[in-house]
């Protein structure tokens, strides 16, 4: 079944109801519903596989620009179909989280490589990650040291990124790298899109605490990237990354409350006939709300995204409020006996603990608290700078 | 962002002139701004987009701490079907906020209430009580209840409340109403309530961002603290969480979006003020800064028609017992 790309579907109430039918009526989707993975490459296998499915049924296609291969419409389609995805009790794939961080600035940057690439995403044939930490630049970005090189036509790669999500099973990296001086911090950056199989990348995975390999480790030795790899000009790499930024913190956010949804639905199913300790209902209740109110903040900026509005040092609070809710939902789950959290041995408690650990990343990744508090401080707050800033 | 669609609704350069010119009205007559609001063209601005006018006008009441009795036009025309005609000026006996959002009484008596301000020029008092038979709304002569009234001595020695206590109940006159009614009516009052405790959070804020910028330690502003700048950005965050839900409830309308919004709004009056207080030091506690005054306004109005620590506590009962886990926001909403 594939959806028209009509007038009718771009609307976006029209698309919304088509949306709806098709996840409660397209019995294929039920594999996906209510399934506990034990290793991280058996989650993204699976979800690829989802990824698939939906875009063969075309509905994940909308919001796409078709040249990428998508069928049109903007950040709001993408927004329904992550909502309406959870609304039906299906995961969002989770390779949609770095789609939305990493598609949004090929397309604008670099559409050529966007329609050579992005339609593979989008069939779920592959994913990428984001190469931008690195052990010496996490917070401090700007700071960042793998190299490039001019050599003829392209550029050599040295250097090396860490904390890579996805980046054990990703089959390109968008990386952030040095064109020019150390001393030129921001301004000396480019952004270049990697592929994880050429000649001199090798990776290793890092196990989080709960031993899934959520994130890696990539060294690049002497890679050659060819000039046409490039996302944006040589040398503005930083505005391509502050454009990314903003998707990254709202697009990302909304999706991810989203999910979260789904969650403390699931949540609360597992309560049921359970005995709960003092204060969850009040614990329960507010989780509830600080969702809500991100959904609400969320909703407002995905509007301005799609509306070509740029989305400044505001966004940080769509980002702390994310964190929130992130730690807040995993923080109520891990204190609620019915969850299993500290002594089950069945796949759901294992679920719970694997996502803790993850939602511990909810205040790092992407900037992480202090840095969103900084921001805000700075730029919306207009406070007098830290000393030595 | 523009009013896309709906010609009526107040675009942004009109909403900024009558923020403005509330600010002054309000910051003139905090007391009985009535007459200044109709000479405004105040009922005209309300036919056009209700919702906007609404919002502004009571963020700006809790920006100046008006101390009014506007809240009661607000609740009372949700329970004008339910009432006989108005012979005069009413006003609106609120539930003691120990009792949450329920005006309880027994046939006979009415334990406990709370009126906004004096009964000065008032004429009737309604009375929206709850009791065995259900929701019973009682229309009184105003001199009745101001008998029964006594000055509020409380945390916020600069509200003009009065405390209305066992007060006698006149036979009722006919049956029950739809508790509808009344849930409708403190929702509108939470929407309200949200924003003039919006507007509270967002003068204290301000009011720290200033004293930290200008006051020196260690020979540098304060507000170049991180510790100090990190609990101000999260103040803001929690302004802007209670801005948004706010949005979301102006344009869902239900008493669910009602009773999140005023628990976002109580929340960052909390977060805020115990933040404010803090950075202002030793002068955030005197009696002659700027700070308590904020601190009292925002506790008892957080309070009023069910605080945020209750509400956030019925929310999640509610929940647990199966209400509806569905979003209150939709993308596609038009805002």
């Amino acid at each position: 079944m594939t959806a028209p790309p009509s007038e009718a579907t771009l609307d976006l109430e029209g698309y919304h109801a088509g949306l709806r039918d098709y996840l409660s009526s397209s019995s294929v989707l039920d594999r996906w519903r209510g399934l506990d993975h034990a290793t991280t490459e058996d989650r993204v296998a699976e979800h690829a596989q989802l990824i698939g499915e939906l875009f063969r049924a075309g509905w994940s296609r909308y919001g796409w620009p078709v040249e990428a291969g998508g069928l049109g419409g903007d950040e709001r389609h993408r927004a329904v179909f992550y909502d309406a995805l959870s609304a039906a009790d299906l995961p969002v794939p989770e390779q949609y989280s770095l789609l939305e961080t990493l598609g949004p600035p090929l397309v604008h940057f670099a559409p050529d490589l966007a329609a050579a690439y992005l339609p593979r995403y989008l069939r779920g044939e592959e994913w990428w990650g984001q190469g931008f930490s690195e052990p010496d630049a996490g917070s401090d970005l700007a700071s960042l040291r793998t190299r490039a090189t001019r050599d003829g036509d392209g550029y050599r790669v040295n250097g090396q990124k860490i904390w890579t999500s996805h980046g054990a099973t990703a089959t390109r990296l968008v990386c952030l790298v040095r064109t020019g001086t150390a001393a030129e911090r921001h301004r000396g950056l480019t952004m270049l899109l990697i592929d994880v199989d050429s000649p001199g990348v090798t990776r290793r995975p890092i196990a989080l605490a709960s031993d899934r390999n959520e994130l890696a480790e990539l060294f690049f030795d002497d890679v050659a990237v060819p000039a046409d790899r490039l996302i944006g000009a040589e040398g503005k790499g930083w505005a391509v990354a502050m454009y990314l930024l903003q998707f990254e913190r709202a697009m990302y956010a909304w999706l991810s409350a989203a999910t979260a949804l789904r969650r403390l639905r699931e949540l609360r199913g597992q309560l049921t006939g359970h005995r709960l300790p003092d204060g969850a209902a009040s614990r329960f209740g507010a989780c509830y709300a600080d969702l809500v109110a991100l959904r609400a903040r969320s909703a407002a900026t995905v509007r301005r995204l799609a509306a070509g509005e740029p989305v400044g040092p505001e966004a940080s609070v769509d980002k702390v409020l994310l964190a929130q809710v992130e730690t807040g939902l995993h923080d109520l789950a891990r204190d609620l006996p019915a969850t299993g959290f500290l002594l089950g041995d069945d796949p759901a408690a294992d679920s719970w603990r694997a996502d803790w650990w993850y939602s511990r990343a909810a205040t790092i990744m992407g900037g992480s608290a202090e840095v969103q508090r900084t921001i805000l401080a700075d730029h919306v707050l207009g406070l007098p700078r830290e000393r030595g800033a | 962002m523009s009013t896309s669609g709906v010609g009526d609704r107040l675009d942004h350069e009109t909403a900024g002139q009558l923020i403005l010119s509330l600010h002054a009205l309000l910051s003139a007559t905090p007391d009985e701004p009535e007459a200044a609001l109709a000479e405004l063209g105040w009922a005209e601005v309300r036919a056009a987009d209700p919702v906007t006018a609404t919002r502004l006008l009571f963020t700006e009441h809790g920006r100046v701490l008006a101390r009014s009795r506007l809240l009661d036009d607000v609740l009372l025309a949700e329970l004008a079907a339910v009432l006989p005609p108005a012979s005069g000026r009413r006003a609106l006996l609120y539930p003691h906020p120990g009792d949450g959002s329920a005006l309880r009484s027994t046939d006979v008596i009415l334990p406990r209430a709370v009126l906004l301000a004096p009964l000065r020029q008032i004429d009737e008092v309604v009375l929206p009580a709850t009791t065995g038979h259900g929701f019973t709304p009682l229309v009184v002569a105003a001199d009745e209840v101001a008998r029964a009234a006594v000055p509020v001595e409380g945390f916020d020695r600069g509200s003009r409340w009065l405390l209305v206590r066992d007060f006698p109940l006149p036979p009722e006159p006919d049956a029950a109403r739809p508790g509808t009614v009344w849930a409708d009516a403190v929702a509108a009052g939470r929407r309200a309530l949200a924003a003039e405790l919006i507007g509270i959070s967002d003068t204290a804020l301000a009011l720290a961002v200033a004293h930290t910028t200008d006051r020196e330690q260690y020979g540098r502003p304060i507000g170049s603290f991180q510790a100090v700048r990190h609990r101000l950005a999260e103040s803001y965050v929690a302004i802007e969480a209670a801005r948004s839900t706010l949005g979301a409830a102006e344009a869902d309308r239900t008493s669910w979006s009602a009773a999140l919004a005023k628990r976002a709004a109580g929340q960052a009056q909390a977060v805020t003020l115990r933040a404010v207080v803090q950075v202002f030091g030793a002068m955030g506690l005197t009696a002659e800064g700027p700070v308590h005054r904020y601190v009292t306004r925002a506790a008892a109005l957080d309070a009023l028609l069910g605080g945020h620590r209750s509400l956030t506590d019925e929310l999640g009962t509610a929940l647990l017992a199966g209400a509806d886990l569905d979003p209150v926001v939709a993308v596609e909403a038009d805002q």
